[in-house]
C-alpha cells in the first residue's frame, strides 16, 4: 500500500520537527518513551501480526540488548553509536537460536515456550553476579556523546526510522506476503512452494535485532540495567500495545505505542489501579475490538462524503 | 542418603500441590483447549480467601476449604459463561489475551484490597513435627497433603463415575455428537472451567497453610502449572499428578545439592526439552500440534 509509506514518511518528519518546537524536558522525556515503544511494538508485531505466532518472550530480546550494550560500554569502553547496533545484531543472534529451537512450535506450546526463554534469562541475570550484578543490575551506564535529551530524542528517532524502514521492506517483501500466506493458510502457502519456517524465521530474527537495538538504546538512555528488564509487565505493555493498535498491520502498534505510553504516564500516580484498568482495557479490546483501532479506519473513511466506492460495491456483491 | 530421603519427601509434598494446581490446568488448558493464563490468580484468590475465611473471620479450617471451592466455583462459571464462552471456536488466540487481561486485572485488584504482605491461612492441625525415621515432617504439612490427594481421587471419580463427568469426557471427544445426543455443552464448559479454576483455588488455600498466600505469586504459578501440564501431556490425568510429582522432587534436589537461586529454572528447562524431545508429554499416547 502505497499510502502506507506516505503516512509513515509524514509521521518521522513532524517527529523530527518536534525537538524544534518543543524544549521542555519532561515533554520530550515522553517523546522519547512513545518513539521507544513503537520500536518494540512494531518489532513484536512481526511477529505476533505477520507470523501469526504469540511471543511472550520479546522481553528477552529488549534484555539482551541492553545487557550487552551496558556490558560492552562498561567493560570494553565502547562508545554508544557502536554499542546499539551490537546490541540488535547480538539480540538477532539471540533470536535466530531461540527461534530456530520455538518456530518448530505452534499455538499454545510456541507462546509457552518463547516465555520460558525469557524467564531463563530473566532468572541468569539475576544470579550469574560475575557478569550482570545480579539483582542489583548495572549502573551507571555512560552516555557518551549523548549528553542532551534532544540528542537522545535523535537517536531512538534514527532508531525508529530503521525500524520503520525495514518492517515496511518485509512485509512488501516475497518473505513478508509469504509469512501472511503461512498465516491465513498454512497447506495453500506450502502447496505454492513457500517455505514457512524460512519465512517466519526472518520475521523473528528481525523482530529480535530491533527489540536489541530498543534494548541498547534503553540501557543508555536510563543508564541502568537490571533483571526486571526481562519481566512480564514490559511484555504486557508491548502485547497491548501492538493490540490496541492493531495487528498485522505497519501503522496499528505506532498508534497503540503513542495511546499506551501517555495513558501509563496519565495515570501514573495511580500504581494497582493502573494495572486495574490495563487489565479491563485488554478484556474490552479482546471482546469487543479483536482488530484494534485500526479497524475502525475504513468506517470512518466511509463516513466521509468522497470516500472511494469500494465499501459499497463490496456490500452489493454480496446480496 | 538421610538427607536425600529429606530433599525427596519435600519435593514429594511441594510435588503434590503443583500437581493439584496442574490438574486444574490440564482441563482448562488440556481439554477446553484455553490458554488461561489467569490460572496462577485463581490459586492465589485461593489463598487469599482461605485467609479471609480462616484468620480474618476465624472460621474452621474444613469449612473454609468448602467455602472457597463453593465461592472460586461461581466465580469459574460466570467467567465462562458470561466471557470466555464469547471467543469460544475463535482459535486460541484471543483466549490468550483474553486471560492475560484477566490475569492484571485479577492481580492487581487483590493488591489494592488486601495489599502485598504475605496472608497467613491458619491450619487444621497445631504446629508441630513428626519424626518418621530419618524424615522431619510438620503436623501441618502432613494434613494439607492429605487434604490434597483426597480433592484428588474425588476429582478423579467425579470425571469417571458421575454424569457429568461423562458429559464431560464426551463433549471434549467430540462436541458435536455430545451436543445432538442432548449435552448441553455451553454448561459443560462451564462446568469443567469452574471445577479447574476450583482445584488451583484448593491448591493455593492448601500451600498457604504451609507457607502464605500473596497477591503477586500468580505468574509463576501459572507457568509452573502450564510446565507440569506439558510435561504430563495435555488433558492427562496421571500425566498431571506424575507431572507435578517430578517437578518437585526435581526443584527440591537441584536446591539441595546444587543452587538455591535458579530453582525456578529447572521447570523451564524441562519445558523446553520435552518439547523438543517428546512433544506429546510424558503420558500421552498422540503427538497432536506440538
Amino acid at each position: 500500500m502505497p499510502s502506507d509509506s506516505r503516512i509513515l514518511l509524514t509521521l518521522l518528519a513532524a517527529a523530527a520537527l518536534f525537538p524544534l518546537a518543543v524544549h521542555d524536558p519532561y515533554v520530550l522525556h515522553i517523546a522519547i518513551l512513545v518513539l521507544f515503544y513503537v520500536v518494540l511494538a512494531s518489532s513484536l508485531n512481526l511477529i505476533v501480526g505477520y507470523v501469526g505466532e504469540f511471543s511472550l518472550g520479546h522481553t528477552a530480546f529488549l534484555g539482551v540488548g541492553a545487557y550487552a550494550a551496558a556490558l560492552l560500554a562498561q567493560k570494553a569502553g565502547w562508545p554508544v553509536w557502536a554499542t546499539i547496533p551490537a546490541a540488535g545484531a547480538l539480540a538477532a543472534v539471540a533470536g535466530g537460536f531461540i527461534g530456530a529451537i520455538t518456530l518448530r512450535l505452534k499455538g499454545p506450546y510456541f507462546v509457552i515456550v518463547t516465555l520460558s526463554f525469557a524467564e531463563v534469562l530473566r532468572l541468569v541475570a539475576n544470579n550469574w553476579i560475575a557478569v550482570t550484578n545480579g539483582p542489583m543490575g548495572l549502573a551507571g551506564i555512560p552516555q557518551g556523546f549523548l549528553q542532551d535529551k534532544r540528542l537522545f530524542f535523535y537517536a531512538v528517532l534514527a532508531v525508529a526510522a530503521v525500524t520503520l524502514y525495514l518492517c515496511y521492506r518485509f512485509v512488501h517483501s516475497n518473505a513478508g506476503r509469504g509469512a501472511v500466506a503461512v498465516r491465513e493458510s498454512r497447506f495453500v502457502a506450502q502447496s505454492i512452494g513457500i517455505n514457512p519456517f524460512g519465512s517466519a524465521m526472518l520475521a523473528f530474527v528481525l523482530g529480535a535485532g530491533l527489540a536489541g537495538l530498543a534494548g541498547g538504546f534503553y540501557a543508555h538512555y536510563i543508564t541502568f540495567v537490571g533483571p526486571d528488564i526481562f519481566q512480564f509487565s514490559f511484555m504486557a505493555s508491548m502485547i497491548i500495545m501492538v493490540l490496541i493498535g492493531g495487528k498485522g498491520t505497519l501503522i496499528g502498534p505506532i498508534i497503540g505505542a503513542a495511546i499506551v505510553t501517555l495513558l501509563e504516564e496519565y495515570l501514573r500516580d495511580m500504581q494497582e489501579l493502573r494495572l486495574t484498568l490495563f487489565g479491563l482495557i485488554v478484556m474490552a479490546v479482546v471482546l469487543f475490538l479483536p482488530n484494534g483501532i485500526i479497524s475502525l479506519a475504513p468506517k470512518l473513511k466511509r463516513l466521509r462524503p468522497h470516500a472511494p466506492a469500494r465499501p459499497v460495491s463490496a456490500d452489493r456483491g454480496v446480496l | 542418603m538421610d538427607l536425600f530421603l529429606q530433599f525427596l519427601t519435600n519435593g514429594l509434598i511441594n510435588g503434590a500441590f503443583y500437581a493439584l494446581s496442574a490438574l486444574g490446568l490440564t482441563l482448562i488448558f488440556g481439554l477446553m483447549r484455553v490458554v488461561n493464563f489467569a490460572h496462577g490468580e485463581m490459586y492465589m484468590l485461593g489463598g487469599v480467601l482461605g485467609w479471609f475465611f480462616t484468620t480474618h473471620l476465624g472460621l474452621n479450617f474444613f469449612l473454609s476449604v468448602a467455602l472457597v471451592a463453593a465461592v472460586m466455583a461461581a466465580f469459574g462459571l460466570l467467567i465462562d459463561r458470561f466471557l470466555i464462552e464469547r471467543l469460544r471456536g475463535e482459535g486460541e488466540e484471543p483466549g490468550i489475551l483474553f486471560t492475560i487481561g484477566l490475569s492484571i486485572f485479577l492481580a492487581n485488584v487483590t493488591l489494592l484490597v488486601v495489599g502485598p504482605a504475605p496472608l497467613k491461612v491458619a491450619g487444621a492441625v497445631p504446629e508441630g513435627a513428626l519424626f518418621i525415621g530419618p524424615i522431619i515432617v510438620t503436623k501441618l504439612r502432613l494434613m494439607a497433603v492429605a487434604v490434597g490427594i483426597a480433592l484428588m481421587i474425588a476429582t478423579h471419580a467425579l470425571i469417571r463415575h458421575t454424569r457429568l463427568g461423562q458429559a464431560m469426557r464426551a463433549t471434549f471427544q467430540d462436541p458435536m455428537a455430545a451436543s445432538l445426543s442432548g449435552i448441553r455443552v455451553a454448561r459443560v464448559h462451564a462446568a469443567t472451567f469452574a471445577l479447574g479454576c476450583t482445584l488451583a483455588a484448593l491448591s493455593g488455600m492448601l500451600l498457604a497453610s504451609i507457607y502464605s498466600a500473596q497477591a503477586s505469586v500468580g505468574g509463576l504459578v501459572s507457568l509452573k502449572s502450564f510446565v507440569v501440564v506439558i510435561l504430563g501431556g495435555m488433558g492427562s490425568f496421571p500425566g498431571a499428578v506424575v507431572g507435578g510429582l517430578l517437578l518437585g522432587v526435581a526443584e527440591s534436589l537441584w536446591g539441595g545439592y546444587v543452587a538455591t537461586g535458579m530453582v525456578d529454572v529447572i521447570g523451564f528447562v524441562l519445558v523446553i526439552l520435552i518439547l523438543l524431545f517428546r512433544p506429546q508429554g510424558l503420558f500421552s499416547s498422540s503427538s497432536e500440534r506440538a
